[in-house]
């Protein structure tokens, strides 16, 4: 449990952040200049700011007993977003500054494929690898929290795909992580708790599912899915997935041929097309069946929940859903085109 | 005349050694302390904006027999003025400045992210300073070294307060110019002269090239 309620004067507003924690993997969304570094900034005690912060029984931060661990007694591990590896260290170097421990840096050199790294010098790596090393770094301190600040900005696809393959079996090896991003795509790939910052205020929490198929914390509704068990069937090109919710997926061969599985896709919700009965004889390689379970209508927009029974958001028209008489409880079919997936990575 | 030039440079590089911890610690903490360090960056800069002889002046009272200080120094038989530690006093004293402040500089321009980061893996802001922020700063700290030397070198108005002008034992290059000058002895002082700009122009290069490198590094 991981708790948060601090105050932090900056330029424009003053942070103000008061929340609790339990989940493996929190996203802390928003736009840029929400307060997102600020905030994580002063978990990991290099902002100098008021209230309380505690990891389980450990008090980080309590302004009116006058606790203020420094950074270096936090135990908290801090990936910044360009990874600021040490550059006048080699990669070895740079992660074992995190700690001495040979089997732990045994084990992350394996786990990140950092081996063919070791003796390089920052300078020399790419974006991706720069972070595996930042990360392995910061697990290398054993610590009790990461922080990650925005790991996939500013890195291209491909990569993009290897380091959320990593940050998984981060998130799998147990540590709490808080992972900043202002993609909600991003945040619904690792996290299944969500907090959105505006202003330097908590706009929104709950779980990321949930948060992040509010338009107005969203934007664009997207569908994430984290697809797995891949069966390639290149002369029809196709390759048959499944997701974690048990969904069986059809998504183009071209685009996933190379892909590292488990891998994260994505649809937008106006991407899917709805139908009032059973389809027949249609392209889209994805047709489910499903009930409405919410309904919100907006300016001519109409936004759905449908079970299928994963959770998947649809977004149409006012026109379309009077049409079909769509309602609460309304049985409908759902069409996914396969190419309108987009691999997150 | 090489006794002299040996001397020169003997005193120059004792004189930038011993300050260049002083200085080094000075620098850091007034990086560390932000706006309370401003007093102390304006008291350390002081040498550097005072005549040398304003200087040289308070360091003779500090160190005559007449004061607390020189009494004490009397008592234990430490013998400053007038000898050659008196040199060694007044050169670091006036170098102290711009050791400081080039330290100061490369200290500031160096990523403070790295510092921050280090302290996250669990460095104390001693060793996160010493293992991180000192390597990247090297360049400028190196300048700051040899622009500390160079003014070593040169330095006139306070030694001559404190050490006095003593052919063999205090007189410096800078010193034995002014001696052959008020000789006579032109063609001795055009030497010395050239052996002065010889050695600092070496120098200042060295340090003009460290500094260019360092700012094109931060640029990139």
């Amino acid at each position: 449990m991981i708790e948060i309620d601090v105050r932090l004067p900056l330029a424009p507003f003053t942070l103000q952040v008061r929340s609790s924690l339990s989940a493996n993997v929190t996203a802390l969304v928003g736009r840029s200049g929400s307060g997102k570094t600020s905030l994580i900034e002063s978990i990991a005690g290099l902002r100098r700011a008021q209230g309380r912060v505690a990891i389980d029984d450990v008090t980080l931060l309590d302004s009116d007993r006058g606790i203020d661990l420094p950074p270096e007694r936090r135990s908290i591990g801090y990936v910044p977003q360009d990874a600021a590896l040490f550059p006048h260290l080699r990669v070895a170097e740079n992660i074992r500054f995190g700690g001495s421990d040979r089997e732990r840096f045994d084990a992350l050199v394996e786990a990140l494929e950092l081996a063919p790294l070791l003796d390089r010098v920052p300078a020399s790596l790419s974006g991706g690898e720069r972070q595996r090393v930042a990360l392995a770094r910061a697990l290398m301190t054993q610590p009790r929290l990461l922080l990650l600040d925005e790991p996939l900005a500013s890195i291209d696809q491909p990569l993009r795909e290897r380091i959320l393959l990593y940050l998984r079996r981060v998130r799998d090896l147990g540590i709490p992580m808080i992972y900043v991003t202002h993609q909600p795509f991003e945040a619904l790939a690792l996290s299944s708790w969500c907090v959105v910052l505006r202003d330097g205020r908590v706009a929104a929490e709950g779980a990321s599912r949930v948060v992040l198929a509010n338009p107005e914390v969203a934007g664009n509704i997207e569908n994430v899915f984290e697809v797995s068990q891949p069966v390639h069937d290149p002369a029809r090109g196709i390759t048959r997935v499944t997701t974690s919710d048990g969904l069986a997926l059809v998504l183009p061969y071209d685009q996933v041929a190379e892909a590292r599985f488990p891998l994260v896709v994505r649809i937008s919700a106006d991407d899917i097309v709805v139908f009032g009965e059973r389809p027949v004889l249609i392209s889209s390689r994805n047709v489910f069946e499903g009930t409405v379970t919410s309904l919100t209508s907006n300016d001519g927009i109409v936004d759905l929940t449908i079970s299928t029974p994963a959770p998947l958001s649809v977004r149409i028209t006012r026109a379309a859903a009077e049409d079909l008489a769509i309602a609460n409880g309304s049985r409908v079919w759902l069409a996914l085109r396969s190419r309108a997936f987009r691999i997150v990575g | 005349m090489p006794h002299i030039l040996l001397f020169t440079i003997t005193i120059a590089a004792i004189s930038t050694v011993v300050i260049a911890p002083a200085a080094l610690a000075l620098a850091a903490w007034s990086w560390r302390a932000g706006t309370k360090g401003l007093v102390v960056d304006a008291i350390a800069a002081l040498p550097l904006v005072l005549p040398p002889t304003a200087v040289g002046f308070v360091m003779l009272e500090i160190l005559s027999r007449r004061s607390p200080v020189g009494a004490l120094l009397q008592r234990i038989g430490v013998e400053i003025l007038f000898t050659p530690k008196a040199v060694v006093l007044a050169c670091g004293v006036m170098s102290f400045p711009l050791m400081f402040t080039a330290f100061r500089v490369a200290i500031e321009t160096s990523d403070r992210r790295y510092f921050d980061v280090a302290r996250t893996l669990g460095a104390s802001p001693v060793r996160a300073f010493l293992r991180v922020t000192l390597p990247l700063a090297w360049r400028g700290l190196l300048s700051g070294l040899l622009l500390a030397f160079c003014r070593a070198l040169g330095e006139f108005g306070a030694t001559i307060l404190i050490a006095g002008n003593i052919p063999g034992r205090t007189q410096t290059l800078a010193l034995a110019i002014y001696d052959r000058v008020q000789n006579g002895s032109d063609g001795e002082a055009a030497v010395l002269v050239l052996y002065v700009v010889l050695i600092a122009w070496v120098f200042v290069a060295i340090s003009s090239v460290l500094i260019a490198q360092q700012r094109r590094r931060f640029a990139a």
